[in-house]
């Protein structure tokens, strides 16, 4: 028989090894490489001190995001690291994504996506982050509002809204100029809604 | 541009780039090991425990369709205007006043809920949402500010708490002498959190832009009432746990039922404004019909597809989607997927779509 503490053990690297990619994929729609690398880390760090608390199957990716949010609300305020972990993942996602992948230049996009980033760019940061959510993450109203810790109504009227608002910026045709430097991180996020 | 076409188009601006997985070269499995060698003792960053009663709440309405309410309901003036608690009799009729409500259920339900009120001229209910649930939400509208009350079960008050402490120092304040405190996000907007008080704890959060000073007078207005006052004072257009079958009935009135389907077994689909509760009700419907369309296509019986095919088209004229459709997009929705079935083909993602039961 393992004792508790293997048990939360095994749980924690379950929950790692099931949703690192998962994490890495919204760190890095919403971070530059080397930050959503330490978003990652300070991430999962916080779900290894929290472990017992860590709540299981389907829920731990919203937790998971959830968290990730806080901090990433934090980076962009200028908040202090206070670990410094994960300095190889950094370098590693760093040099792939800047490099081997082609990176964030824009020059690398086609112009449609272009023009949707630089639409995502002037929604309300909670208006982005749900639709972001909804078809990047892929996640239900309901589980982004668990994320988001608003109500599922609440994630529906922001869809709505957010859907509203890119068709205005888009119009018809998709392929429209638009300035799209930095947008994944130009605004910093409202915590808590 | 269709919501469909507009998320493909999202979908393809995603500047995520899964192959980085497969070149991080052992790096995920380094920083693993790191973690897990740091004590466990210090604070970090956290978020509030998971809404563990949100993930189990199933939706009345997918994403798809969903709701741009912008129906605006009285409040206060009920309020005002019926200031005694209204006995729960009977609803005699359908068109009854919306004073009296009829259902024990509605009753415990309001009871279980913090029934807070914003006793104001001018301040109007918007969105009540989950009044059966453990967890519920109603906002406040004064058409220039808004105000959103949301409540929980009191033992995860705790963890929302601490995560309100990283937003800014609590400030004791009192809501009609029921403590709290005050969170300030910043200069245009705050919250207050309400302290555990029969099981469950109230969080307010505002909207728009305010004053502290704005804020504060309407904390002082809030005021807390009896079940029967707090259900008196929703507006007519909300419909109440007691009153689903008769407005239901109402709905279903010019809507032909598939084969087997009981009009009368919604179960507790809590307190929702017509549009909600006209989408909970007309999808099931929807849902039904195109199994039962499914169902009639698999076993060659054409006769039954052409009559789940008439019926889903006849969705045209239903007085419910019309109605609906001046406030958000469910009809148009219900409409795609109805004319599809009509030309032979099935809707992709016609479940969701309409919020199938699953």
């Amino acid at each position: 028989m393992s004792s508790g503490t293997d048990d939360d053990e095994d749980r924690f690297r379950r929950a790692y090894a099931g949703n690192f990619a998962p994490l890495l994929a919204y760190a890095l729609r919403r971070a530059q490489p080397e930050d959503a690398a330490d978003v990652v880390a300070e991430t999962f760090l916080v779900a290894w001190r929290r472990r017992h608390e860590m709540p299981a199957a389907e829920e731990t990716r919203l937790w998971l995001y959830g968290v990730a949010r806080r901090v990433l609300a934090n980076q962009n305020r200028g908040g202090v690291r206070r670990e410094r972990l994960g300095e190889r993942l950094r370098q590693q996602v760093t040099a792939v994504v800047a490099t081997e992948l082609g990176g964030p230049d824009p020059g690398n996009e086609v112009p449609e996506r272009l023009a949707v980033r630089a639409a995502f760019a002037r929604l309300g940061e909670l208006d982005r982050e749900v639709l972001m959510l909804t078809v990047w993450e892929g996640l239900e109203p309901r589980e982004a509002a668990a994320v988001l810790q608003v109500s599922p109504e609440a994630v529906r009227t922001r869809l709505s809204r957010a859907r509203a608002r890119m068709r205005d910026l888009i119009g018809n045709d998709p392929a429209l100029p638009g300035h799209v430097l930095d947008v994944l991180t130009a605004s910093t996020p409202k915590e808590g809604r | 541009m269709t919501d469909e076409y507009l998320d493909r188009l999202v979908r393809d601006a995603d500047p995520y780039r899964p192959e980085v997985i497969g070149r991080l070269d052992g790096a995920e499995q380094a920083l693993l090991e790191e973690i897990m060698s740091v004590p466990t003792l210090t604070s970090v960053v956290e978020p509030p425990p998971p809404r563990r009663h949100v993930l189990a709440r199933r939706l009345a309405v997918a994403a798809t369709a969903a709701a741009v309410l912008t129906g605006v309901l009285t409040v206060s003036t009920v309020l005002r205007d019926h200031p005694q608690a209204q006995p729960a009799t009977p609803t005699p009729t359908a068109t009854a006043t919306p004073f009296v409500y009829s259902a024990a259920a509605a009753l415990k339900a309001a009871e279980d809920n913090p029934r807070l009120l914003i006793d104001e001229t001018g301040w109007k209910v918007k969105t009540v949402y989950g009044f059966a649930q453990e967890s519920g939400t109603i906002s406040f509208t004064d058409g220039a500010r808004e105000l959103e009350m949301t409540w929980y079960p009191g033992d995860e008050y705790g963890g929302y708490y601490n995560d309100r402490l990283g937003v800014s120092k609590p400030e004791p304040a009192k809501v009609d002498g029921w403590p709290g405190d005050v969170f300030t996000y910043n200069d245009h907007d705050f919250a207050v959190m309400l302290r555990p008080r029969d099981d469950v704890f109230v969080e307010m959060r505002t909207g728009q832009r305010w004053t502290r000073a704005q804020f504060d007078q309407v904390l002082a207005d809030i005021v807390q009432v009896d079940a029967n006052k707090w259900l008196a004072a929703l507006p007519p257009e909300i419909v109440t746990p007691g009153r689903v079958n008769e407005e239901a009935a109402k709905v279903l009135a010019d809507v032909p039922l598939p084969p087997n389907f009981d009009p009368t077994d919604f179960g507790n689909i809590g307190t929702n404004d017509y549009y909600q509760f006209g989408a909970t009700v007309v999808g099931r419907v929807g849902c039904a019909w195109i199994n039962e369309w499914l169902r009639a296509k698999k076993a060659g019986d054409d006769a039954a597809v052409q009559q789940a095919a008439s019926a889903l088209q006849s969705s045209h004229q239903w007085k419910v989607l019309q109605k609906m459709n001046a406030d958000g997009d469910y009809p148009e929705v219900f409409w795609e997927y109805a004319d599809k079935i009509a030309a032979g083909d099935e809707p992709h993602g016609w479940a969701e779509g309409l919020g199938c039961p699953e």
